[in-house]
């Protein structure tokens, strides 16, 4: 993209995307309750997974413990609805400034590592959110986590929550674009394809990759915050292991490389738990099988599998 | 809290950072290597639990049927690593590592509900052998004797590693591929079937810590994921690639974590969790390891 242009300006782009956000936003016309709640789980998932893909496909870095700014955000605002220390918005602009802290503390330490390490730190701090949320009976209700938590009465609706989580998450989905399509998006690219070369071109790798960890973990304890909303509810799992493994699988499913990857593949991630858990209790093993075969063979996800597709196909025709 | 009482939790620290030591050495070895870091290993850990009670019960009637439970278990293990490494590893040298870790991690899940399925959620214990029961009184001091016998063995392994690594023509091949993967086929040496042999002598090594430690704690749910933690802490604390660092940390590590155990018990990982924090801040590169910068 030339220097001069702006991302809205990619034209190609808006008869694409616009009919599908309208669809969106029509969906609660002639859909039921119980498929608008998938949506939304879908589109929360979505949010949560296109914020760990901003480190995964576009910095090229693992995280194993994004649960853990979901379940701060989640926890944070849950807290204090449940104990009405504080508003609705004001609890919300709290539990933000919460995850972003969290993502400045942590974020702290995890840069100064490298790739595994990287990712087993994470792991490790949303262990640590993990054990307090589980631990702290008396507060957080432990394993039974938090029930019953006070929203704003317009949201007990379930087409009011579907709006409201269509509409934040796609604000935060449309900044998360602009982000990538930024000056500082692609010193993230960069970075990810040879940091060592970027590095040497005057691009800070480690601030760039701190700030990127802050906005992902930022975006996603939103969809933290956005869980709490549809399901009154938080719980220690937020912070835990096969959580961090979901927002992940999403990514890898939904392919990486692209920027709607994490959504298409929240969508199939619904679309598959909801056939799946009918039929067994051992969701797991269907993912780790999952994740197994599609980054040994898949490992651009649908979104590769299609734009291959795509490409191969305009190849052919241009012949 | 009295001195016997003091000695006690140190022993009993020190017993359980032996079998986080023998996972950690495998994780290194497989690390140091092949450049692989197995997420899967603490599922491999706790195969070895698992395969030594069901080994256990199907040997009962034999005499010294705990140490062939353990021989058994030991095999599995290194088996069981063989298949991962053949069907899913190998696939992996090749790609960059942020696939790697996402393979394995993969791998963690499919074990995690592999073993829930054959063995179902609760958990499962043995005995140790009659003799290795009960204490040893020593000056008034009382150490259990299973536990001694662990410290034992685990600094008795870290030499028997040491020799291999270092004294042995396979610790010499070993040290090679380390070195130069290419370099070692050109002279002719199966550098795949190499590989493979690390990696089962990795997962022996876990599957045996696991299998050790299934008569004082109990084999089930989410051991897997502990001793993944903790064993990242050791390769973290001690120095990426350093088996006596290892050791070291190990050690270090069961005594932060028998004592917090003491102070807030189920946030007992979050000392060991600090130590690794405060390591990181000012020797990142672990204690014995080698002052490189990590990026």
């Amino acid at each position: 993209m030339p220097a001069n242009m702006k991302p809205w300006m990619i034209t190609s782009l808006w008869p694409k995307i616009v009919p599908i956000v309208i669809l969106f936003f029509l969906f609660p016309l002639f859909l039921d309750d119980s498929a608008l709640s998938l949506i939304t789980e879908a589109l929360i998932l979505a949010l949560a997974g296109t914020a760990l893909n901003i480190l995964l496909g576009g910095c090229g870095i693992v995280s194993f413990g994004h649960a853990g700014f979901f379940a701060v955000g989640a926890y944070t605002f849950g807290l204090l609805l449940y104990y009405h220390l504080a508003s609705f918005w004001i609890a919300m602009i709290l539990a933000i400034l919460a995850v972003i802290l969290y993502g400045i503390i942590t974020g702290w330490f995890v840069v100064r590592l490298v790739e595994i390490y990287f990712a087993l730190l994470c792991l490790g701090f949303a262990q640590v959110i993990w054990v307090i949320t589980s631990v702290w009976y008396g507060v957080t209700g432990g394993d039974d986590g938090l029930n019953g938590i006070p929203i704003m009465n317009s949201l007990y609706s379930v087409g009011n929550t579907y709006y409201f989580v269509l509409t934040v998450a796609g604000i935060c989905l449309l900044a998360m674009y602009l982000m990538r399509e930024s000056p500082f998006g692609r010193y993230l690219h960069a970075l990810r394809d040879n940091r060592t070369r970027a590095a040497f071109i005057g691009v800070n790798t480690r601030q760039s990759i701190y700030i990127a960890f802050v906005i992902s973990g930022f975006f996603c304890g939103i969809a933290g915050i956005l869980i709490v909303i549809q399901l009154h509810s938080a719980f220690p799992s937020y912070a835990g292991f096969i959580k961090s493994g979901d927002f992940l699988f999403v990514c890898l499913l939904g392919g990486m490389y692209n920027f709607l990857g994490p959504l298409v593949g929240a969508f199939l991630f619904i679309f598959l738990t909801f056939f799946i858990c009918r039929y067994t209790e051992y969701w797991p093993l269907f993912m780790g099988l999952g994740i197994v075969l599609i980054a040994l063979f898949f490992r651009g996800g649908v979104m590769g599998f299609i734009m291959n597709w795509y490409r191969a196909r305009k190849v052919k025709g241009g012949c | 809290m009295t001195l016997d009482t003091l000695f006690l939790q140190i022993v009993s620290g020190l017993s359980e950072g032996m079998v986080v030591f023998l996972c950690a050495m495998g994780l290194t070895l497989i690390l140091g290597s092949l450049r692989v870091l197995n997420v899967s290993h603490g599922s491999v850990y706790m195969i070895g639990a698992y395969f030594v009670v069901a080994g256990n019960a199907a040997v009962q009637a034999l005499p010294g049927h705990f140490y062939i439970a353990l021989i058994l278990s030991t095999i599995g293990t290194a088996i069981f690593g063989g298949i991962i490494e053949i069907l899913v590893i190998r696939p992996l040298y090749k790609l960059e590592h942020i696939f790697q870790f996402i393979t394995t991690f993969g791998i963690t899940f499919i074990v995690m509900d592999l073993v829930k399925i054959v063995w179902g959620g609760s958990y499962y214990t043995i005995n140790a052998p009659a003799y290795l029961q009960g204490p040893i009184i020593f000056h008034g001091f009382i150490i259990p004797k299973y536990n001694a016998a662990l410290i034992v063995l685990g600094i008795v392994l870290f030499i028997g590693m040491q020799f291999l690594i270092h004294r042995s023509r396979l610790g010499l091949l070993i040290r090679g591929i380390t070195v130069d993967r290419m370099m070692m086929s050109l002279f002719g040496i199966d550098v795949a079937r190499l590989y493979s042999v690390v990696f089962m002598i990795g997962c022996a090594l876990a599957g045996l810590g696991g299998a050790l430690v299934a008569p004082i704690s109990a084999a089930g749910p989410g051991m897997d994921v502990t001793v993944l933690i903790k064993s990242f802490i050791v390769i973290v604390v001690g120095g990426f690639g350093s088996l006596g660092g290892a050791l070291l940390a190990s050690m270090i590590v069961g005594l932060v974590n028998s004592f917090g155990i003491l102070l807030i018990p189920k946030a007992a990982m979050g000392f060991a969790f600090f130590v690794m924090v405060v390591t990181l801040i000012f020797r990142p590169w672990g204690l014995l390891g080698k002052p490189i910068r990590l990026e």
